[in-house]
């Protein structure tokens, strides 16, 4: 379904506002400090696992 | 006893580290991931992101048991763990590069 592709960005972006204004949400809202922080640390959690990962597949090979 | 922005600094420390570290390490990976890659390249970068690492282990964050505390200390033992592998890694390359020099 190409549909959606053509619906111009614009109009997307107000039926958006439209929606969340009507359930009283606020999309600019900036997270939180303690929420910034977390997302930021969920990341550098999984860098560190990715590392892991690609670490110990490398392992023994020479 | 540690204030609040003696803890931001520290969490900042960690952060800041635990980033070189993983992106000199990215290099290093890409680099030794390609069979014939140019692994005295590789073993540079390693030891460039094992410094980083050591640096980011070695803040103390103190005796703190807060959320954040918590979460650099889990960040910490994920950088000791890579610490290690990436010695490992570094010293076979090491002896892979010597030998065939």
């Amino acid at each position: 379904n190409t549909t959606t592709l053509t619906t111009p960005q614009n109009e997307v972006d107000t039926l958006m506002h439209k929606m969340a204004d009507e359930a009283g949400l606020d999309l600019n809202m900036e997270l939180p400090q303690s929420q910034t922080g977390s997302v930021a640390s969920t990341v550098a959690s999984s860098e560190q696992d990715e590392l892991s990962q690609r670490l110990a597949k490398l392992r023994d090979q020479v | 006893q540690r204030g609040d922005s003696q803890q931001v600094q520290d969490s900042d420390r960690v952060w800041n580290h635990h980033k070189q570290a993983f992106e000199y390490i990215s290099v290093a990976l890409r680099i030794d991931e390609e069979e014939k890659g140019p692994k005295l390249q590789a073993v540079e970068w390693y030891k460039r992101g094992i410094a980083e690492l050591e640096r980011g282990i070695s803040v103390d964050l103190g005796p703190g048991t807060g959320e954040t505390t918590e979460r650099d200390k889990r960040l910490q033992s994920k950088m000791a763990t890579n610490l290690i592998m990436a010695n490992d890694r570094l010293e076979l390359l090491a002896k892979v590069v010597s030998g065939s020099s």
